[in-house]
């Protein structure tokens, strides 16, 4: 399977301390890979690196053959924040929200059709929330809009889905579905990054399972993931 | 009541309905973003437009619309490098905005009751040339806002994340800060510079307690203006010396109370709260 997402040597950090320190990763697609580490250990960080929200201070980030600040790979890129990180200010309904996905890969001056609403609507089920699509996205609780956020990145059927922490807040007796669409896009030839903490979520799915540790990226096995987790190095929960 | 059909009338009703219209569009991304406050400085600095204008022999509309183009750009700037987090770097636009065009306009002489007019707005004295202006200027927010609609949303809701999918962010931002311009540059006549942003984000405000979108609070918060505007003009017009730009101000803040209990009776009747 190609590579699609390529990193060597990625340094980065904030300020004068490095956060990353020499990350080398590749990723196929095809793949589904649950990334690790403690908390504030840079794994939004890398995601961000992936999608051109912040720029390497050395090294290369390689994303579907090119560079993530080209729009046109951004599109391909399906990527889901940490948190519901939006203005609150005036209503938007769950709807509003997934089409917002859409809107990139439309291209401007067109008017989104029956298949681009279509699209909104299997994205929707497919996490859970079709009955609520009018619903106001603030109205409803954290888990539902963290899976608001999860069709947004879903809808347009990206090669690469880069999901942080998408469990948050969601029923432990929906995540074996939503590690099951994961699972199902993989299959068909995407490459998903899920960031998690919680061996149990993409345990059964996932194909690989990374962490970052000291600012570098390695993979482990489930079973080291537990004791990593064991003896404290998991973070956040 | 014949007066309030008189030609001036008409003239009042047509600029007060076009740009009372078009103002809770362009708002609604505005307020959706925070930026409310940023109408209110271009709506400062155009007043120091219109004075320079004169001082250059140019009309009023297009000084303030130069204005408030440029002091967009500059806000802009200050936006995307965090530099308008603290209210001090607008609070000293708003300043310089208002104390600029006052000195100017005593310098040329030309500090007298027609700098009122500009800041506070005099409806009924537009002619048709005037509502040609604001028309065009109405018709352009509209059409553009129409054809960037969806991206223009995508940026509201979520600026990083649409970056990071690919949309021209940037753009579309001084998209938005252009296209208010033009609105405060029509509104000056209307409700003058000082209230035009209370336009902007009003009815916006009481669209927002009738709805459970975003479209639906721009298209409620339309109709909020709209009646805003038509009822302050006919007010201060059948009334005969009230000003017209304050009344319909006043209007959309009696519209949105209205809106407000409206929308907490909704609430309490159909409680939309749903399980965990
Ligand atoms: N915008 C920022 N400015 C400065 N420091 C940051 C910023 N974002 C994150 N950090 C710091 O970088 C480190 C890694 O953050 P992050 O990638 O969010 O960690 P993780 O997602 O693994 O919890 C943390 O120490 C955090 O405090
Ligand atoms: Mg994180």
């Amino acid at each position: 399977m190609p590579v699609t997402v390529e990193l060597t040597g990625v340094r980065f950090g904030y300020g004068a301390e490095p956060i990353l320190d020499g990350v080398d990763l590749d990723l196929s697609a095809g793949e589904f890979a649950v990334l690790a580490g403690a908390n504030g250990s840079g794994k939004s960080t890398l995601l961000k690196l992936c999608v051109g929200l912040l720029r390497p201070a050395d090294g290369s980030v390689t994303v579907l053959g090119g560079s993530p600040l080209d729009p046109a790979i951004r599109r391909r890129i399906g990527y889901a924040p940490q948190g519901l990180r939006m203005a609150t200010s005036l209503p938007v309904s769950v709807t509003e929200v997934v089409a917002a996905g859409l809107t990139p890969s439309k291209g401007l001056l067109r008017r989104m059709d029956r298949r681009d609403w279509s699209k909104v609507n299997a994205a929707l089920e497919s996490v859970g929330l079709g009955d609520l699509s009018a619903e106001c996205l603030f109205e409803l609780s954290g888990g539902q809009q963290q899976r608001a956020i999860l069709a947004r990145a879903l809808v347009a059927d990206p090669d690469i889905l880069l999901l942080d922490e998408p469990t948050t807040g969601i029923d432990q007796r929906l995540r074996p579905a939503l590690a099951q669409e994961l699972r199902r896009r993989a299959d068909a030839g995407a490459t998903v990054v899920a960031v998690s903490h919680d061996p149990d979520d993409f345990h059964q799915e996932c194909d690989r399972i990374l962490v970052i540790e000291d600012g570098r990226v390695r993979q482990i096995t489930h079973e080291e993931f537990h004791t990593h987790l064991a003896l404290g190095g998991g973070g956040s929960r | 009541m014949t007066r309030l059909l008189v030609p001036f009338a008409i003239r009042a009703y047509l600029a007060g309905g076009l740009v009372a219209v078009t103002a809770p569009v362009i708002g609604s991304f505005l307020v959706q973003r925070r930026l409310s406050l940023i109408g209110d400085g271009m709506g400062h600095l155009a007043f120091a437009g219109v004075a320079l204008g004169l001082w250059m022999g140019i009309s009023p509309v297009w000084g303030a619309l130069g204005a408030a183009v440029l002091g967009g750009f500059v806000l802009e700037v200050l936006r995307a490098r965090g530099r308008l987090a603290g209210d001090l770097s607008l609070a000293l636009i708003f300043y310089f905005g208002i104390a600029l065009g006052i000195v100017v306009l005593s310098a040329i002489d030309r500090f007298d009751a027609s700098a009122l007019t500009v800041l506070f707005g005099n409806i009924l004295v537009t002619d048709w040339t005037d509502i040609a202006v604001i028309a065009v200027l109405c018709a352009a927010v509209l059409g553009v806002t129409a054809v960037f609609y969806k991206e223009l949303l995508a940026v509201a809701l979520d600026e990083e994340t649409a970056r990071a999918s690919g949309l021209p962010v940037d753009r579309l931002n001084v998209l938005l800060l252009v296209l208010t311009a033009l609105l405060v540059a029509a509104g000056m006549h209307v409700v003058g510079l000082l209230l035009i942003a209370a336009l902007l984000v009003i009815p916006v405000a009481a669209g927002s307690r009738l709805a459970h979108s975003f479209r639906g609070s721009m298209l409620w918060g339309v109709a909020a203006g709209f009646a805003s505007a038509l009822v302050g003009l006919v007010g201060s017009i059948a009334q005969g010396t009230l000003a017209s730009g304050g009344a319909i101000v006043l209007t959309a803040i009696a519209v949105f109370v209205l809106a407000t209990v409206i929308g907490r009776r909704a609430a309490r009747r159909h409680p939309r709260r749903v399980g965990a």
